[in-house]
């Protein structure tokens, strides 16, 4: 009975302790996800379709890529490509420790990437023939052909390095109950759907030289919670309940801005809206009333009046700072409503009383397919608007987000409004691959001339220069197809309470990650 | 005539106080969607993007939305939707839901026991959930809001009528008709309908407040009329997103809602009192 209750009184009194204002020294942070990163059914990477923040704090990479899309050294302290491109040496930084104490030896390398093959994600080692270890710090991979985009794969959060024994060790536990890498935060618990909880990995002296920090990081702890919601996690923000919002929509820009506690920080964009045209489905099968479609956007005052003017329009597939996106300033797509108009004239739609077009006596009615969120909501009735402006009658049709795709499978769509997250070129095969029909293949375009540039660009090129060029040609030809219409390149942003927390000058990484959070420090 | 008692029954309610300000409101919003083209100047889908979240003014009695449309103008038309959607569907749903009890009640016997399996059935899920699948199948839009609202309170009526026509069948008077030689038929028109009449259309009175919000609800899930159709549901939707920035794009399609299903309710109850059924039953 007394233990009973003298353990009653120890819990009572914990719990009071965690109920208490966490005093000012204590190096503790609490973020929000973004609502795009919520609900990561894990942290095993072997197992992920979707990556979040988190992982950039439990996981390293082998190499790290900057905002201007740059590598720079991480877990390999250097590394080098063979002239023909077939074999790729890492050289590991030593004294490199994963969380539960093993050292990181080059054939952990060799056993992550063997067990990477069987995961989604396989494309990104598909070059890879195998995988060499001469000794413990040296790492060869042997090439299938030359892939000048391995940098990029090793750098993206999909190939941080875990424990590969620790994985196989802990089976369908691995990633929930525990995790482990080599980055500068352990997972201690998680949350599905709720938050997930670091705590600074103490022995951590291999920053990479994106950080200004090198050793342990200075927050000794970071809450990462998951609100869906954007007004909700604003609330939050604007109460003082977290300390900061990993990316915020352009509606609360000004409100945080005009804040202030608060502070925005732009983090180099990865998005692009876009509308894929269904080229299987007329009228869009005749490539005059594609490209109306596609010149009856109008991308500047979506940009202004959806977006209040922040961030950039999208005038083709890719993100402005990527070489690829640097195509033929002719084949580039914006808005032009003459030709929109005179194309259609030329293709036969004739507009009716009521302005609508009509051809052989059928009115040029589209599906518009959106899904649920407000942003998406709120575009496509201004693109549904841009395009009755010279005559198509489009009836809009919203999805629940976690459904379109599987409706997209069906083909059924003619046009839609989307948008994606990548920074690399090879996003054109993955949405226009002729084997990706229905999705992410939306626009169903199979086209044999871009199939060859495809292949081209995606393992015929030797050099990272002929990787731009094949992959700049196979852009340019799906534009000049108009499978799709591009609209709007958001910025990324993300907003903090400066009066509890610090945030490095510059922020380093091509988004808030790891990198980053070494640098970040609660205010005394 | 039972018909002409209930006509006079609303007249009795709406001598009430309750009665005679929720019949007010609800006659206001009647009157406000069939008349909403020549009430105000806007179109409800032509969009003004430099004039968006524009806060109530003169101009604007409400305010524009995020597209620079008039928000009055958009609640006169989603009055429309939302009144059409939910009188049409529960009309169907009730005219159903009586013949189906009716025949039932009345017959007995083997489609009597199919007829409340399946009643049991659909009055075993909550109504959202029996509309959110329905609409899952047809497709969102206001057809299938439709269908989706008349299936979910089907189960209400036919019960209802099912229940009226149990205790009013074994009367005496019935009896006298039926050894006369009354046909089925006459049985069921003329004297069992009209006298289960009152409750089910005081019912359907109050579920009509219901569908209302359900349909609502199905718009603010993007499930119900589709964009630039107006509907309040849609409409809070929407103004959810920018709570902060534009906050009369979500109170004034939410008060149009809260008021109209209130005064539909509170009318409702005038109707009950002054229709004063269970007497009327005894009566009869």
């Amino acid at each position: 009975m007394f233990m009973t209750l003298k353990k009653h009184m120890l819990a009572a009194s914990v719990s009071v302790a965690a109920l208490l204002p966490l005093s000012a020294a204590a190096q503790e942070a609490t973020f929000v996800l973004g609502t795009n990163e919520v609900g990561i059914p894990s942290y095993n990477l072997l197992t992920a379709v979707n990556t979040n923040t988190v992982y950039s704090m439990i996981y390293d990479n082998l190499v790290a890529q900057d905002s201007d899309l740059s590598f720079h050294p991480y877990l390999a302290e250097s590394w080098d490509e063979a002239p023909d491109g077939m074999s790729w040496t890492f050289h590991l930084k030593p004294g490199v420790k994963f969380h539960n104490g093993k050292a990181l030896t080059s054939a952990d390398i060799a056993k992550f990437i063997e067990m990477f093959r069987s995961t989604e994600s396989s494309y990104m080692v598909d070059a890879i023939e195998k995988v060499e270890t001469p000794d413990d710090l040296t790492v060869k991979f042997v090439m299938k052909h030359p892939d000048p985009n391995i940098l990029y794969n090793l750098a993206s959060s999909f190939m941080g390095i875990p424990d590969p024994d620790a994985v196989e060790a802990l089976g369908d536990d691995y990633g929930i109950t525990e995790a482990v890498g080599t980055g500068p935060f352990k997972l201690e618990s998680f949350t599905l759907g709720q938050e997930t909880v670091v705590v600074r990995n103490d022995d951590y002296a291999w920053g990479s030289p994106l950080s200004a920090n090198k050793g342990p990081a200075k927050l000794e702890r970071i809450t990462f919670r998951e609100i869906p919601e954007d007004s909700t996690a604003f609330l939050e923000l604007k109460s003082g309940g977290v300390d900061g919002l990993l990316s915020i929509p352009t509606d609360y820009l000004k409100d945080i801005s005009s804040d202030p506690a608060l502070s925005v920080a732009p983090i180099p964009g990865q998005e692009v809206y876009y509308m894929p045209i269904n080229v299987t489905k007329e009228p869009f099968t005749d490539i005059k009333v594609r490209e109306a479609a596609a010149y009856a956007i109008n991308q500047e005052e979506i940009l202004q009046n959806v977006f209040s003017g922040y961030g950039a329009v999208a005038n083709n597939f890719l993100i402005s700072a990527l070489p690829e996106a640097q195509i033929d300033p002719a084949v580039n797509i914006s808005f032009n409503p003459d030709k929109a108009n005179a194309l259609l004239d030329e293709a036969g739609w004739v507009k009716g009383a009521d302005g609508v077009r009509e051809k052989d006596g059928k009115k040029l009615t589209v599906s518009l397919w959106t899904q649920n969120d407000s942003v998406f909501r709120r575009l496509t009735e201004v693109v549904q608007a841009q395009l009755k402006a010279v005559g198509f009658d489009p009836q809009i049709q919203t999805f629940d987000s976690s459904t379109i795709r599987d409706q997209y499978k069906s083909g059924e769509q003619q046009l839609a409004v989307r948008s994606y997250f990548w920074n690399n070129a090879d996003i054109v095969d993955w949405f226009f691959g002729g084997d990706r029909l229905g999705y992410p293949n939306v626009s169903m375009f199979n086209d044999p001339k871009a199939e060859e540039l495809r292949t081209k660009a995606m393992t015929g090129s030797k050099t990272g220069e002929e990787r731009t060029a094949n992959f700049k040609a196979y852009h340019e030809y799906v534009t000049s197809q108009f499978p799709y219409a591009p609209i709007y390149q958001p910025p990324q942003n993300m907003a903090y309470n400066k009066e509890h927390i610090t945030m490095p000058e510059t922020l380093h990484g091509t988004s808030i990650t790891g990198v980053v959070m070494v640098d970040v420090e609660a205010k005394e | 005539m039972s018909l002409k008692g209930t006509l006079n029954s609303i007249g009795r309610a709406l001598r009430t106080p309750k009665g005679a300000i929720s019949g007010a409101w609800l006659a206001l919003v009647v009157l406000g969607a069939i008349f909403a083209p020549v009430l105000t100047p806007y179109d409800y889908d032509i969009q003004d993007l430099p004039n968006a979240f524009a806060a109530p003014s003169f101009a604007h009695w409400l305010g524009t939305d995020e597209f620079g449309r008039d928000l009055l103008t958009r609640v006169l038309y989603g009055a429309r939707t939302s009144l059409s959607v939910s009188v049409l569907s529960i009309s169907v749903s009730v005219f159903t839901g009586m013949v189906l009890g009716a025949a039932a009640g009345y017959f007995g016997g083997a489609f009597d026991r199919a007829v409340t399996i399946f009643v049991d059935l659909t009055w075993s899920f909550p109504e959202i959930l029996i509309a959110l699948i329905l609409v899952a199948i047809i497709g969102p839009g206001i057809t299938g809001t439709m269908v989706a609202i008349a299936v979910a309170y089907l189960a209400q009526f036919t019960r209802l009528t099912r229940a009226q026509i149990m205790a009013i069948r074994s009367e005496t008077y019935i009896e006298a008709a039926k050894s006369l030689g009354a046909r089925d038929s006459f049985i069921l028109l003329r004297h069992l309908l009209p006298n289960s009449l009152a409750p089910v259309l005081v019912a359907g009175m109050l579920a009509t407040g219901d569908a209302i919000i359900l349909e609502a609800t199905l718009g603010f899930f993007g499930l119900g009329a589709q964009p630039p159709t107006p509907s309040w549901g849609s409409m809070m939707s929407s103004g959810s997103a920018l709570l902060f920035k534009a906050p009369w794009i979500i109170v004034f399609p939410g008060l149009a809602v809260a008021i109209t299903v209130v005064a539909i309710n509170l009318f409702g109850d005038a109707l009950i009192r002054a229709l004063d059924i269970k007497t009327r039953l005894r009566e009869a």
